[in-house]
């Protein structure tokens, strides 16, 4: 494979992050390849979202600027297949999201690629593309290299730079596919405002059993995820509680994020909250049990009550970064 | 194809079986392989909302419409897969050949597509993703090489009229999707509560059918499992355990707080 293709996620008119940080890796990879980085953007909103691209280190965006593709996989995987088969042997980057996972797999599966989930670094050895990605909740790191002409890596959140460029890029038409599509999209709901999710906040506020009830997942946590402009996430126990939804739950059975700063509010740290949060590179725990297995793999344990203590460091955490400002 | 209105339906719920979720896995550094024995299999617990999903589907039909699990995995897995049948799937399809060791996760929709085209189906279960690999690719991949409409991340799911018609969760909200049938749908914890297998149910799966199908009896092109895989491992290290790093009692909220920001301004974090 010796081009890069980045798949453009948006939504309300705006790229996703993890989709500039995949334009950022493109261009990385490309160079290394010796080949060339590419964006694909389908939507009603594609060639707004070329525009903003633009600033992106990319040799060309591919867009198909059609509103009845919004809200559906089917024409993006087109999109994508036409541009990739006309390139020849390229690595596709998508964001290892609900979207990114759907339209990578199904790309794959339709041009015969291997399919890396949840890469973290992708790097180049004698012409061949190597991926590295923690696995079993991070317990091993595996190095994989593609043995397929084409391949998906589905990019970790918030681990590659999304650093702008020379913004000259080409922008090109990709040609409509122009068949029907099974499934039809009958209703598009946004029952909350869009916030960043724990995948890919830098800094994800995390409440247990500990906090007693649903009610300061939206005051106590929030206003810290809020102060640091990070996100809130949640044990098993919180959510089988019903205290947040599933969207928030984080774990074996949930999502697994590595974020700069891990805030665990009245989380244990039993092995199911372990392994979707071991790889954050800072994690402090509040925790009124001194002997809770999370001292055991904390950076910092402070025992102390929750409570007290949260009010206490949102007013601190806001005038700190106030300061920055 | 059309699926007339009236037809039974073959329900199809793609599972896979996993170490125990609570078990502390442990990678062999000889083999560095997965140590088995310090981890129970199970059916992957993502998959156990796809078997419920099935099975209501099935008492909603109620017009003699089925539930057949099928599953990549050795042999040694069958009474892993009769718990699936104990909730009350009728039958078991296990594919199950040395030559499928070692699969991706490209094989192994390739595979699992070949056991359900030779099973035959209408509609297509699975789980988000599963505890162990946690790729979420699986769905996606096996509904393409079926050639039907994937919809994934249901939380609901309904048939009616040769159509299955889903509530997608998406990140802010969820979509109302619909397809005709055949179809794939992958099912999120966030649909009904699987079930716990009822005595009678664990007594009747005993008698139920576990079929196996081996590379031959499938049509496969490709070279699949370790041989076929389109990524090759070159590397797998263990991650470097977390150290404990400090523990710090706080008198009073205050005392907490400036702990924390001290902390957190000497790792340039604010």
């Amino acid at each position: 494979m010796k081009n890069v293709i980045a798949f453009i996620e948006h939504k309300n008119g705006r790229p996703r992050r993890v989709s500039l940080e995949a334009a950022g890796a493109a261009r990385t990879v490309a160079d290394q390849l010796g080949g060339t980085a590419h964006a694909v953007v389908v939507g009603g909103d594609a060639a707004a979202i070329a525009g903003e691209l633009k600033a992106y280190p990319l040799d060309t965006i591919h867009v198909l600027a059609d509103a009845a593709a919004d809200g559906l996989i089917d024409p993006a995987v087109d999109a994508l297949t036409t541009v990739a088969l006309a390139l020849g042997p390229s690595l596709v980057l998508v964001g290892n999201t609900m979207i990114g996972r759907d339209v990578g797999s199904r790309f794959a599966a339709r041009v015969d690629a291997g399919l890396n989930a949840d890469a973290v670094a992708i790097d180049v050895r004698d012409g061949r593309v190597s991926c590295v990605s923690p696995k079993l909740g991070g317990l091993v790191i595996t190095t994989c290299v593609f043995r397929s002409e084409y391949g998906v890596a589905a990019i970790r959140p918030n681990v590659f730079a999304a650093t702008p460029g020379s913004g000259s890029a080409q922008i090109v038409a990709i040609e409509p596919a122009g068949r029907a599509y099974a499934v039809t999209l009958e209703e598009d709901v946004e029952v909350a405002a869009p916030e960043l999710g724990v995948e890919e906040a830098s800094v994800v506020v995390s409440g247990g059993r500990g906090l007693g009830g649903p009610q300061p997942f939206t005051t106590l946590l929030k206003d810290l995820a809020d102060a640091f402009g990070g996100a809130v996430g949640a044990s098993r126990a919180a959510v089988d509680a019903g205290w947040i939804s599933y969207g928030h739950q984080i774990g074996q059975t949930g999502k697994t994020v590595s974020p700069a700063l891990y805030i665990a509010v009245g989380i244990s740290g039993a092995i199911q909250h372990k392994v979707g949060m071991r790889t954050a590179a800072t994690i402090v725990a509040i925790n009124k049990d001194p002997d809770a297995p999370i001292g055991a793999f904390a950076d910092l344990l402070v025992v102390g009550d929750a409570f007290a203590i949260v009010p206490e460091l949102v007013s601190a955490v806001r005038d700190a970064r106030a300061v920055h400002v | 194809m059309v699926i007339p209105e009236d037809r039974q339906l073959n329900i199809v719920v793609a599972v896979k079986l996993v170490p125990d979720t609570n078990a502390d896995k442990r990678i062999d550094p000889q083999t560095r392989r997965l140590v088995r024995s310090a981890a129970e299999t199970v059916l992957n617990p993502f998959d156990e909302y796809a078997i419920e999903a099935g099975l209501q589907l099935k008492e909603q039909l109620a017009d003699g419409s089925s539930v057949t699990i099928v599953t990549m995995a050795p042999e040694s897995g069958k009474e892993v897969v009769r718990k699936a049948l104990a909730m009350g799937a009728d039958r078991a399809v296990m594919l199950s050949d040395p030559a499928f060791a070692g699969s991706d996760v490209w094989a192994t929709a390739y595979v699992l597509a070949a056991g359900i085209r030779r099973i035959g189906f209408d509609l297509v279960l699975t789980g988000t993703q599963s505890t162990d690999a946690i790729t979420g690719e699986l769905p996606g991949a096996l509904a393409e090489y079926l050639g039907v409409p994937g919809l994934t991340y249901a939380r609901e799911i309904h048939v009616a009229a040769g159509r299955v018609r889903v509530k997608r969760e998406t990140d802010t909200g969820y979509q109302t999707l619909s397809a005709p049938l055949p179809a794939l749908a992958s099912i999120t914890k966030s649909a009904a509560e699987p079930r716990f297998a009822s005595l009678k149910g664990i007594m009747a799966a005993k008698k139920k059918e576990i079929a196996v199908l081996r590379l031959a009896d499938l049509e496969i092109a490709q070279a699949v499992g370790g041989d076929g895989a389109k990524l090759e491992v070159t590397e797998l290290t263990a991650s470097p355990a977390r150290a404990a790093g400090k523990t710090v009692t706080a008198a009073d909220g205050n005392a907490g707080a400036r702990t924390i920001v001290a902390f957190l301004k000497e790792r340039n974090l604010l």
